[in-house]
């Protein structure tokens, strides 16, 4: 693979830089927006990512609006967060009635104002402005943008009857995208601002992956859901690839990277693709930024890495048996190795004499891969999408019986939005739980503070009009009061030592707060500087991590333990 | 022409999909306010507290309605501006009862 070079990639006036947080989407962005500022070109540079770090990386204070980037000529940024933008809107829409309507009312239309599709509407919203201005198109000569983006807020708005039915008339139903009015208005705008997406002249996708397979098989899984809506001009950067291994660990993850790099997934093997190696330092400020893509870098010499101890996974387990919790969590984004932590957490938790029920999200969906021969674990599988397409079938059977083609399309689509997926998944937790047939549940992954707000309150509603229809399952009713009782439930929140996870894990804990879920411990994992490595390049990468990790010390009141990088991590309980 | 309006609580979406579970009700509901309205012999309007909040508040009968017997009260039905039924969605013979329309998805419920 060649090395990536944004000047000879045969890029379009928009760039989209896509991939889960903390594979480099910003660093690649900002990467290329300031080698082709330094080309001559007129660039600008837009952040819609919640979590980003645009700031820190060049070094100056940004705002929604775009202004220049000081040391960089012919560069313009501007940052937008969709999370503030989905909460300014909220309070927007609920402010005048505070006092007006009744308490009740104000905190229901405040929670259905809450969730995921509020946040993925105001991205789009943020997207479809700088894609449809005519002074940004004629000022710039690239626009990039740090994130993409989602193939549900993207469908929704290809749906005719999304059209149609909502915005023409804005009375009829109208699903997710009801979440930001004064829709009707802009229908022009979202209109052009879709068909530029899907023109491959105009818009390129940069799809940036770490060379790991995890990594690997959802890079793949966006390209193809946004290639199917009609974005099909992509392109694969393969971002921290290490290049010469020096010392034990550095040669283990170079030896997985290229396996695992071999064995890439067929669809990404036929796209064009370039690599960035892993650098020796942190990709921040602008001399950073300009060296990261140069095929000449600076000689890196070992410096003694700090002799570090951390607490370990242990020190979690023991509170876990002594607090005697009966439900515990593996809460975090994608990637995090929220399963390995799980399995870990079981099999420790069986060696102190505890039964336990082992319930797992993972893809992998053959139980028998697991490696775990303890007799007492139980495990058992919930697959997402058989449990969400479990429930999305149930729906379209009951639907096609009232309903129009058209009509099913459309609530079809409401069946793809997170919110669903999530509600999808806490009922399978539920009939986990239910089962009651060990000590302690470990399940690796969480429900959010939304899923638990919204069943909490149609519980409510449900009792104040003894409604009968939709009825919430008697397992899910009987979990919802446990959730949030700290005697028996506890949420890890599992994250990297890097700053996009650390900063979803904020926000994910955020989230609990507000529904009153009971999270103590972090666990920070696939730590490099828990390895003592000596190579060179790693150690640069390992002394970065210090920084993240006192951060969650201290946010976590030092309940935390840190676990050390291992190759393959969310195979190594695996066998094939 | 009849019109029914229908004030509900905030829902993420009007199926109720995007909920907890699925509330047949508003599956049903749907279906029949696009049959009816594209009858065009009446016409069924949904307010949805979260997306129109205003509503609640200019309609002085269900501004009462809420502040009297808060959340219990919704869903409430108007015909013609007079108030129907409250706390729970009109079936689809009070719907007929209501339009005088009696579309071929209401008449096959």
């Amino acid at each position: 693979m060649t090395l990536y070079n944004p000047l000879t990639a045969n890029l379009t006036h928009y760039l989209f830089f896509t991939g889960k947080g903390g594979v480099g989407k910003t660093t690649m962005a900002t990467a290329t927006a300031v080698q082709l500022a330094d080309a001559g070109k007129r660039v600008m540079i837009v952040s819609t990512d919640p979590a980003s770090n645009l700031q820190d990386v060049f070094e100056t204070k940004l705002s929604n609006q775009p202004q220049s980037v000081p040391g960089v000529s012919g560069l313009d940024a501007a940052n937008f967060d969709p999370i503030v933008a989905a909460n300014e809107y909220r309070e927007s829409v609920v402010a005048p009635y505070r006092g007006v309507l009744p308490e009740a009312a104000i905190q229901n239309m405040s929670e259905q104002l809450s969730g995921s599709c509020t946040v993925e509407i105001a991205s789009f919203n943020e997207f479809a402005k700088f894609l449809t201005d005519p002074t940004i198109d004629q000022k710039y000569d690239v626009i990039i943008f740090d994130t993409a983006p989602t193939g549900h807020a993207l469908r929704m708005l290809q749906l005719p009857s999304a059209w149609s039915n909502y915005l023409d008339q804005n009375q009829e139903g109208a699903s997710c995208l009801g979440q930001l009015a004064g829709l009707g208005e802009q229908k022009a705008t979202y209109q052009k601002a879709v068909d530029t997406l899907n023109d491959a002249n105009l818009t390129t996708l940069l799809l940036v992956s770490r060379p790991q397979w995890a990594s690997l098989v959802e890079t793949e899984r966006a390209a193809e859901e946004l290639a199917q809506i009609g974005m099909t001009n992509q392109q694969l950067i393969m971002n921290g690839v290490l290049e010469h291994p020096t010392d034990e660990p550095s040669q283990v993850i170079f030896d997985q990277q290229q396996a695992d790099l071999r064995n890439m997934p067929t669809s990404l093997q036929s796209l064009p693709s370039a690599e960035v190696p892993l650098r020796a330092y942190n990709v921040t400020g602008i001399a950073n930024i300009r060296k990261v893509l140069q095929t000449q870098q600076p000689s890196v010499t070992a410096e003694s890495s700090p002799q570090t101890q951390f607490p370990s996974i242990d020190k979690i387990v023991d509170d876990l048996i002594k607090q005697n919790k009966k439900i515990v969590f593996t809460m975090g984004k994608g990637g995090v190795g929220k399963t390995t932590v799980a399995i870990q957490l079981a099999k420790k938790l069986a060696a102190h004499h505890k039964k336990v029920h082992l319930a797992t999200t993972d893809p992998a969906d053959h139980l028998s891969l697991f490696k775990i021969d303890d007799p007492a674990i139980t495990v058992s599988h919930i697959d997402e999408k058989q449990v969400l397409k479990h429930y999305q079938d149930e729906v379209l059977a009951k639907a096609k019986q009232t309903m129009s083609a058209d009509d099913v399309d459309y609530i079809a689509e409401d069946l793809r939005s997170p919110c669903t997926q999530e509600i999808a998944v806490f009922r399978a937790f539920a009939d986990v739980v239910a089962q009651n047939d060990s000590d302690i549940v470990v399940i690796d992954t969480a429900p959010t503070g939304h899923t638990l707000l919204l069943l909490n309150s149609t519980e409510n509603y449900a009792e104040e009009v003894k409604r009968t229809t939709g009825e919430v399952p008697q397992n899910v009713l009987d979990l919802l009061p446990r959730l949030q009782d700290p005697k028996q439930t506890e949420i890890i929140t599992v994250t990297l030592p890097e700053t996009t996870p650390v900063y979803e894990s904020l926000r994910l804990n955020a989230d609990l707060d507000r529904a009153k879920m009971p999270h103590k411990w972090w666990l920070v994992n696939q730590s490099l500087l828990a390895t003592q490595t000596t190579d060179p390049v790693l150690q640069a990468r390992a002394s970065s991590e210090l920084k993240w990790i006192n951060q969650v010390k201290a946010v976590s009141n030092s309940y935390y333990a840190v676990e050390k990088w291992q190759p393959n991590f969310e195979q190594v309980n695996l066998t094939f | 022409m009849k019109k029914v309006e229908i004030f509900e609580p905030a829902l993420c979406c009007p199926t109720g999909l995007c909920g907890p579970t699925v509330d047949q009700n508003l599956v049903r509901l749907t279906a029949i306010q696009r049959s009816v309205n594209h009858s065009g012999k009446a016409m069924i309007v949904r307010r949805n507290l979260a997306q129109n909040p205003n509503a609640f508040v200019r309609n002085k009968q269900v501004a009462e309605l809420l502040k009297t017997d808060d959340m219990a009260c919704l869903p409430i039905t108007l015909v013609d501006g007079v108030v129907k039924k409250t706390g729970a969605y009109p079936t689809n013979e009070e719907l007929i009862g209501y339009t005088g329309v009696a579309t071929e998805q209401v008449k096959t419920q």
